[in-house]
């Protein structure tokens, strides 16, 4: 073995990668040779402080959970999906075309299956995003004492108004005779779209309700977000949210009410 | 076989266990691949240079390995860092292609240079900083098999597969990364004045 093999086996040597023949051939070498134990020796220190100081970059927490949570777990169909593809299992010469369509078909099952995931995930976080829509909007309102565009206690003029600007018509009720006096109506932008907004008031609190035409029926639900009661529920193709500092029993009150309005237009 | 020239075959396509649900699949995967999942982002880090990077990286990485989880055979560590590996290449190619320009293998330099008497600073003094920031400005190629070797303890083998290399080019660039990183760092602290006395 010459010297400049010698030294071109050292970086295997230290790593335990040379074959037997071969690592009692280097030692041998490295008997007869201080420069090359010391060469040895300087390569075995560097390993050795790589491994000691270079940092270990452990992955953080909230990464693998993100990931596991983005790999598809889907429970139902998964071996009728699987059944369902068999056609595509290869006969003869198709086996080609089969081997590369199947990973294909995979993904695609993969890419559905996160796509209606995410549907899912996205519901709670919508719902969100236009509660902090309409605060916002109800506390703009208040600060500004600005209600509404249009003042008026009379629902044939806030009506016509609100339909004039938005490509609906909301259904706006006088509910004088409960103890909810209209006062005006607005527009605003919430949930990336033009709604109406209807000003209730009730002694000296206002109740702004949000409007605008959604798919589906949905049941009351309520929330309290900075001392501010929140109601939202859907029918009849309209979705309102009612913000107010009113009281709870109030506020359930005027939802029922519009609930029951709604219908007729 | 060390000098073996040919690079180790990483994986073919076989059909997963048949009547296997998602969620099977999914549990199964979580056994066998994400207890790895420290060395993919270690991998990812260390040739994005940046955390933010490596985490998409990373991410990205783990999700395709999902998919193509039925083409796994033998080691899940190997096979999982290929795939980590071959998507920080891209994505380097993709936004910071000035790093993923070759260095000729062929021309490397083996021989220990004369410098290297007992004056020079022993490895095990090396500042901890200024080894990490040399490791970091290695070339991408001789960086990977380093950390590949030092940090994740993997063989030659399992390195060949995961750069796609034959195991030779393993040995020469391995050779190659703890020169250059030695010379790095030594240079660092000469001009620091950090160094050690003997």
């Amino acid at each position: 073995m010459t010297n400049e093999e010698a030294n071109r086996l050292l970086n295997a040597y230290i790593d335990g990668e040379l074959d037997p023949a071969k690592t009692l051939e280097l030692e041998a070498h490295l008997a007869e040779n201080p420069s090359l134990r010391a060469a040895c020796g300087r390569l075995r220190e560097m390993s050795a402080a790589i491994r000691d100081k270079a940092d270990y970059h452990a992955a953080p927490a909230s990464l693998e959970a993100r990931v596991r949570a983005a790999i598809p777990a889907e429970p139902k169909d998964g071996p009728a999906r699987r059944a369902r593809w068999e056609w595509l299992k290869p006969a003869g010469s198709f086996a080609v075309v089969a081997d590369w369509l199947r990973p294909a078909a995979s993904f695609a099952a993969v890419a559905l299956v996160t796509w209606v995931v995410a549907l899912g995930v996205m519901r709670p976080g919508e719902d969100e995003r236009i509660t902090q829509d309409v605060l916002a909007s109800h506390v703009r309102a208040t600060l500004s004492n600005r209600f509404h565009d249009v003042a008026s206690s009379d629902q044939h003029t806030v009506k016509p108004w609100l339909s004039a600007r938005l490509a609906f018509s909301p259904p706006v009720a006088d509910l004088s005779a409960s103890g909810f006096e209209l006062a005006g109506g607005r527009l605003d932008y919430i949930g990336a779209q033009p709604v109406a907004v209807l000003v209730y008031k009730r002694r000296q609190h206002v109740v702004d309700v949000f409007v605008w035409p959604v798919e589906e029926q949905k049941a009351g639900q309520t929330l309290t977000r900075d001392g501010f009661n929140i109601e939202h529920f859907a029918r009849n193709g309209m979705g309102f949210w009612l913000v107010s500092d009113l009281s709870r029993g109030e506020l359930d009150d005027l939802a029922r009410l519009l609930a029951e309005r709604s219908a007729a237009p | 076989m060390l000098l073996a020239t040919d690079p180790v075959p990483l994986h073919q396509y076989e059909s997963a266990p048949p009547h296997e649900t998602l969620s099977e699949r999914k549990r199964r995967f979580e056994q066998s691949v994400l207890p790895h999942f420290d060395a993919a982002y270690n991998l990812a880090r260390w040739l994005t240079r940046n955390d933010q990077d490596a985490q998409d990286v990373a991410q990205e990485a783990v999700l395709r390995a999902y998919r193509f989880f039925d083409g796994l055979r033998g080691e899940a560590k190997p096979w999982l860092l290929a795939i980590v590996r071959n998507s920080c290449f891209t994505w380097l190619a993709a936004n910071r292609p000035a790093e993923t320009v070759g260095f000729e293998d062929g021309a490397v330099e083996l021989l220990p240079s004369d410098e290297d008497g007992p004056e020079v600073q022993a490895a095990r003094n090396f500042d901890r900083r200024m080894l990490n920031d040399a490791i970091a400005g290695l070339p991408a190629q001789f960086r990977e098999v380093l950390i590949l070797r030092e940090l994740e303890d993997l063989s030659y083998k399992n390195i060949a597969r995961i750069v796609d290399v034959p195991i030779g080019t393993v040995m020469s660039r391995l050779a190659r990364a703890r020169r250059l990183l030695a010379e790095s760092v030594r240079a660092a602290s000469s001009v620091s004045g950090t160094q050690v006395p003997k």
